[in-house]
């Protein structure tokens, strides 16, 4: 007696959940995630307030609001700037820079003054108000 | 006469090669992507050359454009209550730093403002928080 052969057939596996399940995760991470990359820039404390402190006389740069800038009271330009604080600071690594911004800056003109000053080596940079921009309402 | 049977016969299309490259794109956003900041929505900080690491610090504060700070999205701070949390956290006193995460557009006047509260509070560093950005090739 000759029986019937029978053969398994292979299960066909279904692949759309895994797919959907896929793409489910490509969205989540694409929609989780960030991709700009974040820096920080150190403000050290104001002179006279127990920060650190330089046996050389700080050097004062005033920034405008017309992004118009001065060092020591003298015009001067980013080049400038860079120029002169890699100068000082290779003299002495702790050189203290004071930035004085208008108070109608806005702080990204604030940073890419920092940014000259730190691509120039200056480890310590203070923020003080320009002498000339107190608001009399502060006392 | 037989004739030929021109019925286009259905073939079932690979997916493999798409799974494979949905995995691959997988990788890519997990190797490339770090999981999303939670910054106040419209708050766009300082863009800088300068590629110092970001670290994080003890208690962030925002500035918005509207040159208000916030601790969080919708809780607006002075900073006077500020420098009361500060003392009362006891930052200064550990010799934390402070984070603040400025929008690029809001004034320098409150940023000077933040730095000599905190200053008289007895925080000594501060941490402004920027977006790298390549630096323009000359």
């Amino acid at each position: 007696m000759q029986l019937a052969r029978r053969q398994r057939r292979a299960g066909f596996m279904g692949l759309t959940p895994l797919i959907d399940m896929i793409f489910l995760l490509l969205l989540f991470f694409l929609l989780g995630s960030d991709f700009v990359t974040y820096g920080q820039s150190r403000l050290a404390p104001p002179r006279g307030t127990g920060g650190e402190s330089s046996a050389a006389p700080p050097v004062v740069i005033t920034l405008a609001a017309t992004g118009a800038l001065s060092w020591n009271g003298a015009p001067a330009d980013e080049a400038l700037l860079a120029r002169e604080t890699a100068r000082l600071v290779a003299q002495n690594a702790e050189q203290m820079l004071v930035l004085m911004p208008a108070g109608e800056a806005d702080i990204q003109q604030v940073t890419s003054v920092m940014d000259v000053l730190q691509g120039a080596g200056a480890q310590s940079i203070t923020l003080e108000r320009d002498v000339f921009d107190i608001d009399l309402a502060d006392f | 006469m037989q004739l030929k049977d021109t019925r286009r016969e259905i073939k079932t299309i690979d997916l493999l090669p798409l799974i494979n490259v949905v995995f691959l794109l997988i990788l890519f956003v997990l190797i490339a992507g770090r999981p999303s900041t939670n910054h106040p929505s419209g708050l766009e900080v300082a863009r800088s050359e300068i590629e110092a690491t970001h670290q994080g610090a003890a208690l962030s504060v925002w500035l918005k454009q509207d040159d208000v700070f916030y601790l969080s999205d919708k809780q607006p701070v002075t900073l006077g209550e500020l420098a009361h949390l500060v003392k009362e956290k006891g930052l200064a006193a550990q010799g934390l730093p402070l984070e603040l995460i400025a929008d690029r557009r809001a004034h320098a006047k409150q940023l000077l403002a933040f730095r000599r509260a905190m200053a008289r509070a007895g925080v000594g560093e501060i941490r402004l928080k920027t977006e790298i950005i390549a630096a323009a090739s000359n």
